[in-house]
């Protein structure tokens, strides 16, 4: 915002409140109303209305308050953001940030993980960041990309996550996979919070954070399969909605011959995210469910 | 207007030949609304115009050849041949094109009058807006942000008595939607008889010249009857004999106030524009399917 004076920011309660999560807090005092709007709760409406700004030349980062939320401008985000470039030119440089995730008993309406839901959607970009340096690169390159971004941001690692703030120059590459950590028995394919969890493994396994949801980063899951011949993929997202999907229709149809051991997914169940803590607990991915998943990969 | 009649007379034709795809829409006893809107914009305006609206387009400076172009699906057309009929814009003009889902262009419009307000820049924007979308969601959400920010968007209703084949006393109990938008959204709001093209030019010039003067989102309904079905597959079969026997032809209420020489002058120069941009367009390429992928983003990854 320093940086650009194209750039101001929309949604629910990111003012003088500081947003849902705090993470505005302290921008209305130094950019102001004119640059830090409070929003009527009306999604569809604020979101069309950062199209409009952006197709004036304007840079508007959009906060939905939670990324289930993101139903509400679905219409707004794949009729118009996602068209219209391909349609007339007229380029749409918009970023919806949205937390999602579980882990905080938000139970169906405050904890999912909709990536799927513009995952494959021609026009758009998903990112999700897994670490601090990514969440601070991919927004400033998400800012600066041309096109309309979604950007996941985990609400579990707003607080597991400490660190400093990386340098000002830092910049995550849109549609770009990094090898978090090296391994030579299996590739973790994954992001967001099942970055986390994967470098938990006390396995010697190769960790694969795609950053970069769609359009993904093919060569970077292909090389690494390369090396390792064996994946699995993790996600937070429900077991058929994602982009794990893809990956393993990917590794299906391209990494085939790459591959020892069929390629495995560790995700949650096809339901909405459950409140009670045994049942979300039972849910979500886990240190205990990754290792049993590892090590049923490793001894196929 | 009378361009957007005779372009349309020719593009029923085109279609009942084969030679445009997909459906057909048309804006008959709606041109003089169109044009209005289209004229009363100045330089720096932009303009979000929707299926009945080809005069808008023409207006602000598109041309007969590129309208066509995109009737036809021609690859150097406004949309390379990737979207059809008048689902398009030009952003040299600034003009936005039309998505399908009524009510989307309406919080786009307030943003991109967002962005004047922002810049100090002393610009409209503006759409239209017909029954049918008043009753989407959008539409209140952008009227409100409208009237909440304050910002020089103004709202052209087009008010044409149906939402496809429903008539609007079934989308809304109150149908004058002027006294709805004052009264429920505070935003200043007239109605008018929309086959007068000057009466329409006047209001919505008036309009435009108010939001451009500060004084926030305003908005003009424009009261007509639709002249044909919703597209080329519906006869209007369901709009009773009294109401059609009702139906005031802009084109002719204009061209009675002007001598006939000059209007047949008019209509003259409007059929060589018609034939010349269609030949252009019809000389122009097909789109090349291997560019297909070209253009899905700005910034290719």
């Amino acid at each position: 915002m320093r940086s650009d004076e194209r750039v101001f920011l929309l949604g629910e309660d990111i003012g003088h409140y500081g947003g849902a999560f705090g993470v505005t807090a302290g921008l209305f005092e130094e950019f102001g109303a004119d640059r830090v709007m409070d929003t009527p709760i009306a999604e569809e409406g604020f979101v069309g209305a950062a199209i409009g700004a952006a197709w004036q030349g304007e840079r508007p980062v959009v906060e939905l308050q939670f990324a289930d939320f993101a139903s509400c401008p679905f219409d707004m985000i794949v009729t118009v953001a996602a068209k219209t470039h391909w349609r007339s030119g007229i380029a749409v440089p918009i970023v919806i940030r949205a937390p999602n995730g579980g882990g905080v008993r938000g139970g169906p309406f405050h904890a999912s993980s909709p990536e799927g839901w513009f995952v494959g959607v021609p026009g758009l970009k998903v990112v999700c960041p897994g670490t601090i340096e990514d969440a601070y690169g991919l927004l400033r390159s998400a800012i600066e990309d041309d096109d309309p971004v979604m950007f996941f941001e985990h609400k579990g690692l707003y607080r597991r996550l400490k660190g400093s703030k990386p340098p000002e120059e830092t910049r995550t590459p849109i549609g770009r996979a990094r090898v978090v950590r090296s391994g030579s028995a299996a590739t973790v394919i994954t992001y967001g919070s099942g970055v986390e969890l994967a470098l938990g493994l006390e396995h010697d396994v190769e960790v694969l954070d795609l950053r970069t949801l769609w359009p993904f980063d093919r060569d970077a899951v292909l090389e690494s399969v390369g090396r390792t011949s064996r994946a699995l993929v993790l996600q937070e997202a429900a077991r058929s909605s994602g982009v794990a999907g893809h990956i393993l229709a990917l590794l299906a149809t391209e990494g085939f011959e790459l591959l020892d051991a069929p390629p495995t997914l560790l995700a949650p169940p096809d339901t909405p995210v459950p409140f009670a803590p045994e049942l979300e607990d039972a849910y979500l991915p886990s240190a205990h469910t990754l290792n049993a998943a590892i090590e049923d990969l490793l001894g196929y | 207007m009378l361009l957007q009649r005779t372009f349309e007379e020719r593009t029923w034709t085109l279609y009942r030949q084969g030679r445009i795809s997909g459906s057909m829409y048309d804006g008959l006893g709606q041109e003089a609304v169109a044009a209005a809107a289209g004229l009363a914009l100045e330089d720096g305006d932009v303009v979000a115009p929707l299926n009945r609206e080809l005069a808008t387009h023409f207006a602000r400076g598109v041309t007969v050849a590129d309208a066509f172009r995109n009737f036809l699906g021609r690859g150097d057309g406004p949309t390379f041949g990737r979207d059809g009929n008048m689902h398009f814009g030009v952003p040299a003009r600034g003009v936005f094109p039309l998505v399908s889902m009524l009510g989307n262009l309406c919080p786009v419009v307030v943003g991109a009058a967002l962005a004047f307000k922002r810049r100090g820049e002393p610009h409209v924007a503006l759409t239209f807006l017909g029954e049918g979308a008043f009753s989407v969601g959008d539409v209140h959400e952008g009227l409100n942000l409208a009237g909440v920010w304050q910002v020089p968007a103004v709202f052209v209703l087009q008010s044409n008595g149906y939402s496809y084949s429903t008539p609007s006393s079934a989308q809304m109990v109150n149908t004058n939607l002027a006294e709805r938008i004052q009264g429920g959204w505070s935003i200043p709001a007239v109605r008018v008889d929309g086959t007068d093209a000057m009466v329409a030019f006047g209001a919505i010039k008036a309009a435009v010249e108010r939001a451009r003067a500060g004084e926030g989102p305003q908005a003009v309904e424009c009261v007509t009857l639709r002249g044909h079905g919703h597209a080329a597959h519906d006869d209007a079969s369901y709009v009773p004999a009294e109401l059609r026997a009702l139906f005031a032809d802009p084109i002719e209420r204009l061209e009675s106030q002007l001598d006939s020489q000059e209007a047949d002058a008019i209509r003259r120069s409007v059929v060589e524009e018609i034939s010349a941009g269609l030949a252009e367009a019809e000389a122009s390429p097909a789109p090349d399917p291997a560019a297909m992928e070209h253009g899905i983003y700005a910034r290719p990854l």
